[in-house]
């Protein structure tokens, strides 16, 4: 079993109404640990949803050079 | 749910009983927050380092929340918290000396969280009024802790070598003092089961083996077979032994005595 941690990005709201914006990331090994990971790392707000993605999962729609597509490279290599 | 307690009918051994059940929880739940504090640094990562940094403050919180509640037994919380020698703390065994390694913490995080939880979920869903409105609080806040200390235990019991060891031999070395504070049937516990302020003692014991069954396995060790301990201290709920020294000096805040404010 890998110990090897991979990234996810933190996607948060602070009310019913607001836009799902990015708020930053985290490594974690699974999806569980990247959850705990999220919450207590970003909680400087009472968030009303928080979300995690596991970075590779993004597609990158118009850019090719940032850091999603580099992460799915490296995921299909 | 069973109807509301009236503390003030209760008698002098229910009430003691009563003071010994929230100081067992209450104490168990400060030093848990220390041994979480013990690896704010050297964590396996940041993220994980942050993520005990929380959950002590969460034991802290929930201490606090429970020392509380001793207010209604006309017990003064204040020199509980920051005057008792370790002798008289209540706190569970496996809390006395700081985690050695990071595979004994995850132990910690499923087995003594676990069964502090197992205990505040019957606390909840007794008689005592301040446990009904409070403790729900704090399970919610456990979900994090159960869930990072799951996914770490299998982890760790998956990976083979050093940390399937370590892991099975913290786990193995928790286990009887646990069962024996969760399945406490003595005159004391007892008489909260009879005025509903806590579920029997086989009860209990049954909701602590379903919760940490799965990942005892993982370790080889069969928690339906492992015998609780017998050693037992009536006057706190606990195996014989206290705390470390140090640990209780960081419990009871000397350095900052000066500066308390209450």
């Amino acid at each position: 079993m890998s110990m090897r941690e991979k990234v996810y990005d933190v996607f948060a709201r602070k009310d019913r109404g607001d836009q799902l914006v990015h708020i930053g990331y985290v490594d974690a090994f699974d999806d569980d640990t990247a959850k705990v990971h999220a919450w207590t790392t970003y909680d400087e707000e009472r968030w009303f949803e928080m979300c995690v993605v596991e970075r590779t999962a993004i597609i990158p729609v118009n850019r090719q050079d940032g850091p999603f597509a580099k992460a799915r490279r490296e995921a299909h290599e | 749910m069973s109807d509301a307690l009236d503390v003030g009918s209760l008698d002098r051994t229910q009430r003691d009983a009563l003071r010994r059940l929230v100081l067992s929880l209450a104490d168990s739940k400060r030093l848990m927050g220390i041994r979480y504090s013990d690896w704010l640094l050297g964590s396996p990562s940041i993220e994980t380092g942050i993520a005990t940094s929380s959950m002590a403050q969460d034991e802290w919180g929930h201490a606090r929340l429970l020392y509380s509640m001793l207010k209604d037994l006309d017990i003064d919380p204040v020199p509980i918290e920051h005057d008792r020698a370790s002798e008289e703390y209540a706190s569970v065994a496996p809390l006395d000396e700081e985690m050695p390694d990071w595979a004994a913490l995850v132990a910690a995080i499923c087995l003594v969280d676990g069964a502090m939880t197992t205990m505040l979920e019957s606390f909840a869903e007794g008689s005592f009024e301040p446990a009904r409105g409070r403790v729900p609080k704090m399970l919610a806040e456990e979900e994090f802790h159960a869930s990072l200390g799951s996914a770490w235990f299998k982890r760790l019991a998956g990976a083979g070598g050093d940390a399937h060891r370590l892991l099975g031999e913290a786990t193995r070395a928790m286990i009887p003092d646990l069962l024996a504070w969760v399945g406490a049937d003595d005159g004391p516990a007892r008489a909260m089961v009879e005025a509903g302020v806590i579920g029997d003692a086989d009860g209990r014991v049954v909701a602590f083996r379903d919760r940490v069954r799965a990942l005892t396995a993982l370790v080889d060790v069969d928690v339906d077979a492992v015998v609780p301990s017998e050693d037992w201290d009536p006057a706190r709920a606990r195996s014989p032994g206290h705390p470390s020294e140090e640990a209780v000096e960081r419990a009871r805040g000397d350095r900052n005595r000066a500066l308390f404010v209450e």
